[in-house]
C-alpha cells in the first residue's frame, strides 16, 4: 500500500536498546556536520599533518627512496622526541579549530530552537543528550589526533625494530593521554559555551576570548606577581605542560604538572556546572 | 519488566503529588486516579495545566507525593515511563534546519524505532496529519498551523500508549483547529492511544474528553467523568407558561419533577429519569394549559468549570 493512503497506527515492532538510545543524538548531529561540503573538505585537510608525519617516517627509513629523490640519508635523526612533540601540536590545532567550527552548533541550535523538551520528553535523559552531543566531538577529533598519533608512533616503532617502542613508549603515552585530555577538555568547554551563546558567530568567538583573555591575564598575574600563580588560569600552558610532562621534557609553567592537571579538572567541572545549570527541558522564566 | 496492561492500569495516578518550583508551590497535594480515553486538564492561566504535564514527563521533581502513569512510577521507571508517551509542547519547538520528514524521523529513532521503520512511519504520519505534500520542506517555513501539526506529528509517530498535548490549538485558525480536534478524536476512537489534553478552551475540551480534572491555584478543583455526567445528564428544564396554573405544577410534582422555582408562570425543573421534555407537553395539552416558552438545558462543561472556580475545594 502506497504510504500516503496508510493510515496512522500504534507501532509494535522491535525497539533500539535504551542504553544506546543517545547515539541517535551523535548520528544525527554528525550527518548535520558533513552536510556541509566545505566543512568536509576542511576536515580532510585536517589530518594532513599526521599523514606528512608517517610519510616522513616512511621515507627517512626507506633509503632507496631517499636515494632516488636525492635527499640526505640521515633524514632519520631528525625523528627525535622534538619531532614527535611538534607533530602532537601540528594535530591539536586542526582538532580545536573543528571543535571550534562544529560546537556552536551543537546545543545552541537546541535551545534557541527549544528543541530540548522534546528530545526529553523521550526515553533519553539530559546526561545522556550531553553524551551523544560530546561524542560527535570525540568521534570528530579521534581520528585526527590520538587515532592518527598512535599510527605514527606503531610505524616508527615498527621501522625502528629493536624494542624502540618499549624505549619510548612515553611517546605513545603522550599522545593517546595528552590528546584524551585535550579532547575531553575542548569538547565540554566548548560544549558549555554552545549552551550559553546561542548565536554561532559570538560562540565561536568567546571560545577564543576566553582562552586568550585568560591567557594575557594569566601573563599579566604572573609579572605582577612575580610568581606562576597565574598559570592556574592559564589553560593553553596548563594543555602544553600536562603534553611535556607527558613526553617528559621539561614543562614551560613555573607550577607543578599535578596543579596543571588540577587547571585542566577544574575547567572542565566549571563547564559541566555551566552546562548543567542551563541545560533544562523548559525555559527558566526569572 | 512488564508492560502494565492498559484497560486495569490507569493512565495517570496522582497520589498526594506536590511540586515546588523557586520555593513557590506550584501543584499542591493532587490526589486523581483518571482512566479515561481522552482526559481533560482544564483550569485558568498559571493553574498548573503545563506543569503538571512536565512534571509527569519529569521535566521536574516531585517535592512530594508521586504519581505513576500508565502504571509506571516517576520516581524509578522514568525512561520506560517516557518511552510510552508521546508529548506535544505548547511552545515552538524544532530541531533547527530539518525538514518535516527528518526532523519526525529524528524524533521516531530517538523513541525506539530502526531507522527504515521511522522513516517509514515519519512518511506515514505526517500525511496523517496532513503534511503529506509538505513532508520535504524545512520547519522553518511552515506556518503557524503546519507547526502545530508537524508537533503532533511528533508526538504521534512512535505510536505511543499516551499522548499528552498542552495547547494543542493555539494559534490556529477555526479550520485548523477543526481538522485538529477532529484528528486527536479520531486517534482517541482508534482506542489504542489515550489522550491527556491541556487546554483553557472548554470547547476543546468538551468535544474530545470524556473525563476532566479541573485545576485552580494548583489544586485540583474539580474532577468529573464527562461520559458519565452526559449519559447520567439530569435535564434542566425552564417553562413559561401563558397563564400560571397550579394543576400544572400538582402533575410535575406527580410526574416526580424536581421543582426548582416555585413561581407558577415560570418553572424551573429537573425532569426526572426516563422523561422527556414530550411529557410535559402532554401534560399541558390534557390541561389546557399553553407553553410560551421552554427551554431544555444540560449541565455543560462550563457549568462544572464555572462552579469548580467558584468554590473553594469545589469537588463534584
Amino acid at each position: 500500500m502506497a504510504v500516503y493512503e496508510r493510515t496512522w497506527r500504534r507501532y509494535l515492532g522491535e525497539l533500539t536498546p535504551l542504553r544506546w538510545r543517545w547515539l541517535v543524538v551523535t548520528r544525527y548531529a554528525l550527518a548535520d556536520a558533513f552536510a556541509s561540503r566545505l566543512f568536509t573538505a576542511f576536515y580532510a585537510l585536517c589530518f594532513l599533518p599526521s599523514v606528512v608525519g608517517l610519510f616522513f617516517i616512511y621515507l627517512s627509513h626507506n633509503m632507496s627512496l631517499l636515494q632516488q629523490l636525492g635527499m640526505p640519508p640521515d633524514l632519520m635523526n631528525m625523528l627525535t622526541d622534538r619531532f614527535f612533540m611538534n607533530l602532537f601540536s601540528w594535530q591539536a590545532i586542526p582538532a580545536f579549530l573543528v571543535a571550534v567550527i562544529v560546537s556552536p552548533s551543537l546545543i545552541a541550535a537546541d535551545l534557541s530552537n527549544n528543541a530540548l523538551p522534546l528530545y526529553l520528553s523521550r526515553p533519553i535523559d539530559r546526561h545522556e543528550y550531553v553524551l551523544g552531543k560530546m561524542a560527535v566531538l570525540a568521534i570528530l577529533l579521534s581520528p585526527m589526533t590520538w587515532v592518527m598519533g598512535l599510527s605514527i608512533f606503531i610505524l616508527q616503532a615498527y621501522f625502528e625494530g629493536g624494542g624502540w617502542g618499549f624505549e619510548n613508549y612515553r611517546i605513545g603515552l603522550a599522545y593517546l593521554v595528552g590528546h584524551l585530555a585535550w579532547i575531553v577538555v575542548i569538547s565540554i568547554l566548548t560544549l558549555a559555551i554552545s549552551a550559553w551563546v546561542r548565536f554561532k558567530p559570538v560562540a565561536r568567538g568567546a571560545l577564543f576570548a576566553i582562552i586568550f583573555i585568560l591567557y594575557f591575564f594569566a601573563q599579566a598575574v604572573n609579572a605582577v606577581t612575580r610568581t606562576s600563580f597565574g598559570d592556574l588560569i592559564n589553560l593553553v600552558r596548563a594543555m602544553n605542560s600536562v603534553v611535556m610532562s607527558l613526553f617528559g621534557a621539561p614543562t614551560p609553567s613555573g607550577l607543578p604538572v599535578s596543579l596543571n592537571w588540577f587547571t585542566l579538572v577544574a575547567v572542565t567541572a566549571l563547564s559541566i556546572w555551566l552546562i548543567n545549570r542551563k541545560l533544562r527541558p523548559h525555559e527558566v522564566v526569572r | 519488566m512488564s508492560q502494565p496492561e492498559s484497560p486495569i492500569t490507569p493512565a495517570i495516578e496522582l497520589e498526594g503529588l506536590t511540586v515546588n518550583l523557586g520555593g513557590r508551590p506550584i501543584l499542591i497535594d493532587l490526589c486523581a486516579s483518571l482512566r479515561g480515553r481522552a482526559i481533560g486538564l482544564l483550569g485558568p492561566n498559571g493553574a498548573g495545566k503545563t506543569t503538571l504535564l512536565r512534571t509527569l514527563l519529569q521535566f521536574f521533581p516531585t517535592t512530594n507525593g508521586s504519581a505513576r502513569v500508565l502504571g509506571f512510577s516517576l520516581e524509578n521507571e522514568g525512561k520506560e515511563l517516557r518511552a510510552q508517551v508521546g508529548y506535544m509542547p505548547e511552545n515552538d519547538s524544532f530541531v533547527a534546519g530539518m525538514t518535516a520528514v527528518h526532523f519526525v524521523r529524528l524524533m521516531a529513532e530517538l523513541s525506539g524505532l530502526h531507522p527504515e521503520p521511522a522513516l517509514e512511519r515519519a512518511h506515514e504520519t505526517l500525511f496523517y496529519v496532513g503534511l503529506g505534500e509538505a513532508r520535504y520542506r524545512k520547519l522553518g517555513t511552515f506556518s503557524t498551523g503546519m507547526k502545530q501539526m508537524v508537533k503532533l506529528a511528533q508526538a504521534l509517530v512512535h505510536g505511543p500508549r499516551l499522548l499528552m498535548l498542552d495547547e494543542p490549538t493555539n494559534g490556529l485558525d477555526p479550520p485548523a483547529r477543526k481538522r485538529m480536534l477532529d484528528l486527536i478524536t479520531d486517534i482517541r476512537d482508534r482506542g489504542e492511544t489515550q489522550i491527556l489534553l491541556s487546554s483553557h478552551l472548554l470547547g476543546d475540551v468538551e468535544s474530545v474528553c470524556d473525563e476532566v480534572l479541573i485545576l485552580k491555584d494548583g489544586r485540583i478543583a474539580a474532577s468529573c467523568d464527562l461520559e458519565a455526567e452526559r449519559s447520567a445528564n439530569r435535564s434542566f428544564v425552564e417553562v413559561e407558561l401563558q397563564t400560571a396554573d397550579q394543576r400544572f405544577v400538582d402533575e410535575l410534582t406527580e410526574l416526580g419533577c424536581e421543582l426548582a422555582t416555585h413561581d407558577l408562570g415560570r418553572l424551573k425543573l429537573v425532569l426526572p429519569e426516563g422523561r422527556t421534555v414530550r411529557d410535559l407537553y402532554e401534560i399541558a395539552n390534557r390541561l389546557g394549559v399553553g407553553i410560551r416558552h421552554l427551554d431544555l438545558k444540560r449541565d455543560s462543561l462550563q457549568d462544572i468549570f464555572l462552579r469548580a472556580m467558584e468554590g473553594d475545594n469545589g469537588g463534584l
